[in-house]
């Protein structure tokens, strides 16, 4: 009886030798969509926005339909998977839409085509205009089901649209489709989405007295005054839970950060240094506040207490460095930085240990970060294509899509909260 | 029976109770598997005769002031995404990437031996960043400011499962962090993976399936001959961080 047991305890005890990989290529999973079946125009709607959220997420590659190897009509259960693996799938789309009156009916389903398996299968309906909708949902569930973490597909955005009369503030899909002004097109700036999606915090000189807050309620662009106090007030900031918010203010030559209710009201100074302390942004537990001051004689990153005790400086390279952005995960601070060529880009900042890694690098100004809800991506301004524009990034600085195409130039990207 | 004769072996002996006897068996056995345990320890068994493997190499370039903001880690896209028209959705799916060139097996143990005496790689194509943090010494190809020693078998078996070591972007850049998967593969006199066995778990499913197809689509060169037994009867530990 013992000498199988010593043997098996001699197997164990075997040394080998060991290779360690790492710095595996992160690709995206090469997903087929097949064409829609059911209502051709319908389908077709539909199986172009997945596509497209597929595609621009960045977990997905999209492979070309021209080489599918699987006969178009095929039906949405019980095929055959071989085709689908020929063809490099590994994940499969297919859905089913019908559109008999106003409303569309689309039956989607997940398949894992390289082990043949069903993932997801589920029906999804819409009144006929918001069919994006539908496309969006189901994607956000594929999302979920591969990273289990919510999808951004159903969200919004907000911008600032540039153009000759002025800047207008914006609200469009995550992909920057049906943009929709909230405001008139005189100098409104910095929109910052309150935790529930319904109205925007945004500064504006539509008072004509130097820059203040006001807040725009999205489904009525109603817009009432915030914060009309000190020189300015600017660069509102919501905490995640709503009752609050950060802005810097000018009073007496001396700007620094305030703390104030959501209606404005109870307005409390947390900085009080010589230097100029701006651009506040709230940890996402709503203990600490990220802004940036001068005081040590260049604009770098600083933390604080919600109190503004505990100062902590978080950014020691460069030497300016502006508009922090804390992570919804938060671990990181994404800002924009100036280098040794004096041309703005992205960075992240580590909360442990400090770490700054590039983003962006050698396509023109990059500048104003903002997370989308999920931390997967940013949106920041970027000026590589000659205007300023919308684009999005993957905080490793892969994936970058450009989302906004507007002739004036687009800019202060702000992203809304998770659809509920 | 007479005192002081010899007992014959025949007769009946007074025996041990069964329970202590058993007790007895049972502690032997211990004490044998506790020394089969920990005697190969004891007496330090030689290690395999060849070293892990080169796990990074030296970056080409300079090495930067710690003051300044970073260069990127990885070299930017070579061009910016075209813009997307607005509002009409694109329904034309990216085309599918051109087939990769396959190394032979020749052709990954010439590289894997040029990389060991420290000359660059004849096959590299991109050219550095002329800012780029490293050595003076170091290879276009590289990732780090300094490199080890290793084994040119090992190094060519590390670049063939590189070749196809993929992680999936659908596990987030947090979880990377922290993922990390064992994997024994056997190796057969030709190079082929006889066969494979998860040590330990990933605890994602993509990322596990992610490096089986690696390890299945690799193609390693033969092994030396005095490795050749050793790799076939024991196999080698795959260490697989994303």
């Amino acid at each position: 009886m013992t000498c199988p047991l010593l043997f098996a305890f001699l197997l164990a005890a075997v040394d080998r030798p060991v290779i360690d990989l790492s710095g595996g290529k992160v690709q995206p999973v090469p997903m087929a969509v097949a064409p829609a079946l059911g209502t051709p125009e319908a389908g077709a709607a539909v199986e172009a926005v997945l596509s497209q959220d597929f595609d621009r997420s960045g977990l997905f590659r999209l492979l070309d339909p021209a080489s599918f190897l699987a006969a178009a009509d095929e039906p949405l259960s019980g095929f055959n998977y071989g085709p689908w693996q020929s063809v490099g799938a590994q994940a499969l789309v297919k859905l089913s839409c019908e559109a008999p009156g106003a409303e569309v009916k689309c039956d989607m389903r997940l398949y894992d085509a390289a082990r043949g398996q069903e993932l997801l299968h589920g029906t999804y309906a819409a009144p006929r205009p918001a069919l994006r909708l539908l496309a969006h949902r189901f994607g956000d569930d594929v999302v979920r089901y591969f990273t289990r973490e919510p999808g951004v597909f159903q969200t919004r955005i907000a911008w600032v649209r540039e153009s000759e009369p002025g800047k207008q503030v914006v609200a469009s899909d995550w992909d920057g489709y049906a943009p929709l002004p909230l405001t008139a097109a005189t100098i409104n700036l910095l929109p910052s989405w309150s935790p529930d999606g319904k109205s925007i915090a945004f500064s504006s000189f539509r008072e004509g007295t130097g820059a203040h807050l006001f807040q725009v309620d999205v489904a009525t662009q109603k817009i009432r005054p915030l914060l009309l106090t000190g020189d300015f007030a600017t660069g509102a900031s919501w905490s995640p839970d709503g009752t609050r918010l950060v802005y810097s203010s000018s009073q007496n030559d001396n700007t620094d950060v305030y703390l104030a209710q959501a209606d404005g009201s109870g307005a409390k100074r947390l900085t009080d240094s010589r230097g100029i302390d701006i651009s506040a942004s709230f940890s996402p537990d709503g203990k600490r506040i990220a802004f940036v001051s001068d005081r040590a004689g260049t604009p770098q990153i600083y933390t604080m207490a919600v109190d503004g005790s505990d100062v902590r400086r978080l950014t020691f390279q460069g030497n300016y460095n502006q508009e922090p952005a804390w992570s919804p995960k938060g671990d990181l601070i994404a800002f924009s930085g100036r280098d040794e060529h004096r041309v703005f880009d992205l960075y992240t900042v580590a909360l442990d240990g400090g770490k700054v890694t590039r983003l962006t690098q050698n396509q023109g100004t990059n500048e104003k970060p903002a997370w989308a809800p999920n931390g997967r991506y940013l949106l920041f301004s970027s000026t590589r294509t000659g205007k300023r524009q919308i684009w999005m990034t993957q905080p490793d600085g892969s994936g970058q899509r450009q989302v906004t195409n507007e002739k004036g130039g687009a800019s202060d990207p702000a992203w809304g909260p998770l659809a509920k | 029976m007479i005192a002081g004769a010899p007992r014959s072996l025949l007769a009946p002996r007074k025996t041990m109770p069964a329970l202590p006897a058993l007790g007895l068996a049972v502690l032997l056995h211990l004490l044998v598997l506790v020394a089969a345990f920990w005697l190969p320890r004891l007496f330090d068994r030689a290690r395999p005769p060849r070293k892990p493997i080169i796990a990074h190499m030296v970056a080409l370039g300079r090495p930067r002031d710690p003051h300044l903001l970073p260069r990127k880690e990885s070299p930017p896209p070579a061009a910016a995404s075209a813009p997307h028209s607005l509002p009409a959705p694109s329904t034309k799916a990216a085309p599918t990437a051109p087939a990769k060139h396959e190394p032979t097996r020749r052709e990954l143990m010439e590289r894997a031996i040029a990389r060991a005496a420290g000359r660059a790689d004849p096959d590299a194509k991109e050219a550095p960043d002329p800012e780029r943090a490293g050595s003076a010494t170091g290879s276009p190809e590289g990732t780090a400011t300094s490199a080890e020693e290793g084994d040119a078998y090992f190094t060519a078996v590390h670049d063939a499962i590189l070749e196809h070591y993929i992680v999936p972007s659908v596990i987030s850049e947090r979880e990377r962090l922290y993922l990390t998967a064992s994997v024994i593969a056997w190796i057969g006199s030709d190079g082929r993976i006889l066969r494979h066995e998860f040590q330990v778990k990933s605890g994602n499913a993509f990322f596990d399936q992610a490096l089986e197809r690696a390890i299945q689509q690799a193609a390693l060169p033969a092994p030396p001959a005095d490795l050749a037994r050793s790799l076939r009867d024991n196999g080698v530990v795959l260490n697989f961080r994303p």
